[in-house]
């Protein structure tokens, strides 16, 4: 049971996908309470339960951000006001519960912004552009997206390749000093930038070469359809969205 | 004295079920020429990037100088064994020529004058001079491939390692390359490469492993 509908999720139309996330992402953005918040982190980690995502390695990731969260708690507690005061030194607020509860929003946030992404990532990127073709998005638009998101991880792969090649030259990074850190990181970004546009032109020119945009119509070898399910999800989204939107307001 | 030594060495990338690499045993001294050849896909360019602490072994481990290389940084390890890609282009960074030969150099402190020399010199072996100002990313594959390892031996390393050392080479260059790493050996280093190119390891090296389904043999010459 579990399984198939598992099955029945991840292949639902990436527009569907799109549609939850947007939801989801929207809420996240709109509610400035750690306990609205925290309904709808769980809402999503029950989503990506279903779409059996393992989202807990995500979670371990966030420990990195804990000091920047830490810095933030103390900076909202000294210069925003509001909240009761836990620990002060003097007349300087140190820690508030205005302080907690801000730092808690954003944490919660950005978990619900990372979980939703991840919701789709269960659809294939090219999926994606059928699917903003779909919505009347212009195919070398949509087509451009699907480029950005399949070079990513090549570029990301090149910038580690240069880290390894300086290090292999002496520089140790563990031990240089900041500034020469920012010089090194400097040597990064000027291969990044000329292979960026390398690729760039290489694609351009095999893209031509294969005939894109020579006449104004295409046909794709995969045609999406909008099922039962897909609308019956997008509704569901759509109205709960809506009606937790408009109570809150009212309220 | 064993400069590298690989004990029961395995490797698998994440996610792989099955070992790259398996029970891999063998020592380098800093002597002659060692050449490693192979199908495609078999892992020989793991197997360097091993012996350079890219990447760390999943079982075994591998001892440089008789240290532990998983207690020394990629910088420790890079002023003693020197590595050329297979893609040069991974290695380039700087937005010159000379600038990319005299990176290593700076590192080690030395006077600005010998710097200049040492670049000087090896812009003239490698017949670089003339682009000595151009961006190194904007070279043909086979200067790209020259100043890379130009790069590297101008840190005389104690160890060289190269991987397809010869591709994108013509005739006359690969011979400069061969009689480049004759003067390294001839000056008590040690080469490691990895090559398809069976005329230039029949040429050059005095040792040949073959790596096959994960495991490494020894072939004398």
């Amino acid at each position: 049971m579990g399984v198939k509908l598992a099955v029945k999720m991840i292949n639902l139309d990436p527009r569907a996908k799109i549609v939850i996330v947007l939801c989801l992402s929207t809420l996240a953005v709109f509610f400035n309470t750690p306990g609205l918040l925290l309904i709808v982190l769980i809402i999503t980690l029950l989503l990506l339960q279903i779409f059996q995502v393992k989202y807990i390695s995500l979670i371990y990731k966030f420990r990195r951000l804990l000091p920047v969260l830490f810095v933030l708690l103390f900076i909202q507690s000294a210069f925003t006001g509001h909240g009761q005061v836990l620990v002060a030194f003097g007349d300087v607020h140190i820690l508030t519960t205005g302080g907690v509860s801000s730092a808690s929003c954003v944490l919660l946030r950005m978990l619900i912004l990372f979980g939703s992404a991840m919701i789709i990532a269960t659809s294939n990127s090219r999926d994606y552009v059928l699917a903003l073709v779909e919505l009347k998005i212009p195919y070398e638009i949509a087509f451009m997206v699907l480029i950005a998101l399949r070079f990513l991880p090549v570029f990301v792969q090149e910038a580690k390749d240069t880290l390894i090649a300086i290090q292999l030259r002496g520089v140790d990074m563990q031990k240089v000093a900041w500034g020469k850190k920012i010089k090194v990181f400097t040597y990064i970004f000027s291969p990044l930038v000329s292979n960026v546009l390398l690729k760039a032109n290489q694609l351009a020119i095999s893209m031509e070469a294969r005939g894109f945009r020579l006449y104004p119509r295409r046909t794709y070898l995969r045609v999406l359809k909008y099922n039962s399910l897909d609308y019956l999800i997008t509704i569901l989204s759509l109205s709960i969205t809506l009606v937790v939107l408009t109570l809150s307001i009212i309220r | 004295m064993i400069f590298m030594k690989m004990v029961q060495v395995g490797f698998s990338y994440p996610g792989q079920k099955k070992p790259l690499l398996n029970d891999i045993n063998f020592s380098i001294h800093k002597e002659g020429i060692t050449a490693l050849t192979g199908p495609n896909g078999v892992g020989k360019t793991t197997l360097s990037k091993l012996m350079v602490g890219i990447l760390a072994p999943s079982t075994g481990h591998i001892t440089l100088k008789g240290q532990n290389m998983s207690s020394m940084a990629l910088a420790q390890i890079g002023r003693l064994v020197g590595y050329v890609f297979q893609n040069p282009e991974k290695q380039l960074f700087c937005p010159t020529v000379s600038e990319e030969i005299g990176f290593g150099l700076q590192n080690l402190e030395l006077p600005e004058h010998e710097v200049q020399r040492l670049v000087k010199e090896n812009l003239a072996y490698f017949e670089l001079e003339h682009l000595a100002q151009n961006f190194p990313l904007q070279l043909s594959e086979g200067e790209k491939r020259r100043l890379a390892i130009a790069a590297v031996l101008v840190l005389e390393p104690e160890l060289l390692v190269l991987d397809e050392p010869t591709t994108g080479l013509d005739a006359y260059r690969k011979h400069l390359l061969g009689e480049c790493l004759l003067k390294l050996v001839a000056s008590k280093r040690g080469v490691f490469m990895i090559s398809h190119d069976s005329n230039f390891i029949d040429r050059y090296a005095s040792r040949i492993l073959i790596l096959e389904n994960g495991r490494l043999k020894e072939n004398g010459c």
